[in-house]
C-alpha cells in the first residue's frame, strides 16, 4: 500500500515546473499545520519560494528580518532543527524571534536544510499550532523530501538567472564539461545529472563559467569531497 | 606505405569487418571509430575525424584517430569556420591542398592546423540524397591533393558510415534520422563522462582513459558506448 509519504514524494518529483507548490507535499505527508520553502543567504538571496498559508510565510519573513530562527540554524549546520515545544524551548535558542511570535498559534517548529553539493541554498520550515513530535522516520523522510526540493530550487534559480559567464559553451567546452561531470559523479557517487548540477551550481556561486570550473576539475586542480560535514570543494 | 596487393587485402578486410559491424543493435560510435582508424591505417593521412550534425545543424566530433584535445579542438574549429563545415553545407568534397593558403575567414582553423604540423586537408560530406548528416575529415602532414585512389576509398568509407547510420534508422522505422544522430551524439556525451570517471578513479589522463575503455570494450566484444554507460552508472569498474 502506498503511504501518504510516497504520494507526497511523487508530487515533489513532478512539481519541477511550479516552484510555488513545493511546500504543499510536506503538509500532506506530515502532521503539521503549514510549510514553507525559502532560499537564504548570499547565494540566491533570502526569499520565500512557496508557503502553504499566511502564517508560514510570516514565519519566514520574521526569520529573514531578524537573522535568526530554525531555517538559519538548519542551513548553517546542514542538519535538521526539530523543536517540539516552541513555548518552552525557543527563548533560549532564538531570543529575538521568540519575542516576536504568538505562543498561542505556534506549538512546534521544524526546519530542514536545502543543500546541494557544497552549496547551502535555504531551508524548508514546518510549523504546527499544537505541539507535535516528528518521529525519527518522519524526520528522515522530510529530509529526503528537502533534498528533492534542493535540486528543484537550484535548477530553477540557474535556469532563470542570467549568468553572463555561460553564454553557450563552445563544442570543445562541452566535451570538457562532460568529462568533468564524469570526475564529479565518481568523486561523489551521484548521477550524471546531479554531477552536472554540482558544476553548474559551483560556477554560479563563484561567478565563473562552467568551462572554467570544468577545466580545473579535469586538470585535477579542483575536486569535490564528501565528508561528515557535507560536501566540500578542495582546490 | 604498403604494397598494392597487401593494401588491397587490408581494404577488403576492412570492408568485411565493417559489414560484420552492421548487424542489428550495433554501436554507431564503434563503427565510426573503426572508420577513422581505417583511414589512418590504410590511406595516406595523418589524422582523421568524423563530425555529425546535431538537430540545430551544429557539427560535433563523434570519432577521431586521437582523443588529444588539440586535435579535437582543431577539428571543431574547422566545424565552426573551415573545410569541415563547408563540406557539410555544400554537400561537396572540399579539398585544401595547402592549408597555409586557406582564406582568412578560416584563419582559426588554418593557424591551428599549421601549428600542429598539418599541411593539407580533405573533407568529405556524409550524405544520402537530401540527407546531410556530417563529414569525414582527413588531415595530412604533406601538401597536395589526396591520391585519387585514396579519395575513392575515403568516399567509400564516408558512404559506409552514412549508410550505417541511416541503416540503423530503417531497422526501427518509427525513429527519425535526427533521433539517430542525437543518439550517436548522446553516446559521445556518455563516453566523455566515462572518460572522466576512469581518469578520476584510475588517476590517468583523459586520453589514457579512453584507450582503457576501448581496450576493455574490444577484449569483451562490447560496444564502446555500452561500456561507457556501464561505467557512468557505476555498474562496471575497469580493472587496473
Amino acid at each position: 500500500m502506498r503511504s501518504p509519504y510516497d504520494a507526497a514524494f511523487d508530487a515533489l518529483e513532478r512539481s519541477a515546473a511550479a516552484p510555488a507548490d513545493l511546500a504543499v507535499p510536506f503538509v500532506d505527508a506530515f502532521p503539521v499545520s503549514g510549510a514553507s520553502v525559502s532560499t537564504l543567504g548570499e547565494l540566491l538571496g533570502s526569499e520565500t519560494i512557496s508557503a502553504t498559508d499566511a502564517q508560514a510565510a510570516r514565519l519566514d519573513e520574521l526569520q529573514f528580518d531578524l537573522g535568526e530562527g530554525p531555517c538559519w540554524d538548519a542551513m548553517r549546520s546542514m542538519r535538521p532543527v526539530l523543536m517540539t515545544d516552541v513555548r518552552t524551548e525557543s527563548r533560549q535558542a532564538w531570543p529575538t524571534l521568540s519575542g516576536a511570535i504568538d505562543p498561542d498559534r505556534l506549538g512546534s517548529l521544524f526546519a530542514f536544510p536545502l543543500v546541494f553539493g557544497p552549496l547551502r541554498i535555504g531551508a524548508v520550515d514546518l510549523y504546527s499550532v499544537e505541539p507535535v513530535r516528528l518521529n525519527p522516520d518522519q524526520a528522515r523522510r522530510a529530509g529526503a523530501m528537502a533534498d528533492v526540493v534542493s535540486r528543484h530550487v537550484l535548477r530553477h534559480a540557474l535556469n532563470t538567472s542570467e549568468n553572463e559567464f555561460d553564454e553557450r559553451p563552445s563544442l570543445h567546452s562541452r566535451r570538457v564539461i562532460h568529462q568533468a561531470t564524469g570526475f564529479v559523479l565518481a568523486q561523489l557517487d551521484i548521477s550524471p545529472d546531479d554531477a552536472r548540477l554540482v558544476i553548474q551550481g559551483h560556477a554560479f556561486a563563484t561567478s565563473r563559467s562552467m568551462m572554467d570550473i570544468a577545466d580545473d576539475i579535469v586538470a585535477g586542480r579542483m575536486s569535490f569531497i564528501r565528508n561528515a560535514g557535507g560536501i566540500e570543494v578542495s582546490s | 606505405m604498403t604494397d598494392g596487393i597487401t593494401r588491397e587485402k587490408q581494404l577488403l578486410q576492412t570492408f568485411a569487418t565493417l559489414a560484420d559491424t552492421l548487424v542489428e543493435g550495433y554501436d554507431v560510435v564503434d563503427l565510426l571509430q573503426l572508420l577513422v582508424d581505417s583511414c589512418k591505417d590504410l590511406l595516406d593521412t595523418t589524422a582523421a575525424a568524423i563530425l555529425l550534425a546535431d538537430p540545430s545543424g551544429e557539427l560535433d566530433v563523434v570519432a577521431s584517430t586521437s582523443e588529444a584535445s588539440r586535435l579535437v579542438e582543431l577539428i571543431q574549429l574547422g566545424a565552426e569556420a573551415g573545410p569541415c563545415v563547408e563540406s557539410f553545407r555544400t554537400g561537396k568534397v572540399i579539398s585544401v591542398p595547402d592549408i597555409r593558403l586557406a582564406p582568412d575567414r578560416w584563419s582559426g582553423f588554418r593557424d591551428g592546423a599549421t601549428v600542429q604540423g598539418f599541411a593539407s586537408v580533405h573533407a568529405i560530406p556524409m550524405r544520402l540524397r537530401e540527407n546531410r548528416i556530417g563529414t569525414l575529415n582527413l588531415l595530412r602532414e604533406t601538401t597536395g591533393e589526396l591520391d585519387p585512389q585514396d579519395q575513392l576509398t575515403a568516399q567509400a568509407f564516408a558512404d559506409v558510415a552514412t549508410i550505417g547510420i541511416l541503416h540503423e534508422r530503417t531497422l526501427r522505422e518509427s525513429t527519425l534520422l535526427t533521433e539517430q544522430l542525437e543518439r550517436a551524439l548522446g553516446s559521445r556525451v556518455v563516453i566523455e563522462q566515462a572518460k572522466g570517471v576512469v581518469a578520476h578513479t584510475r588517476g590517468v589522463g583523459v586520453e589514457e582513459a579512453f584507450d582503457r575503455i576501448r581496450t576493455y570494450a574490444r577484449s569483451h566484444r562490447l560496444g564502446i558506448s555500452q561500456v561507457a554507460s556501464q561505467i557512468v552508472d557505476r555498474s562496471l569498474s575497469l580493472p587496473d
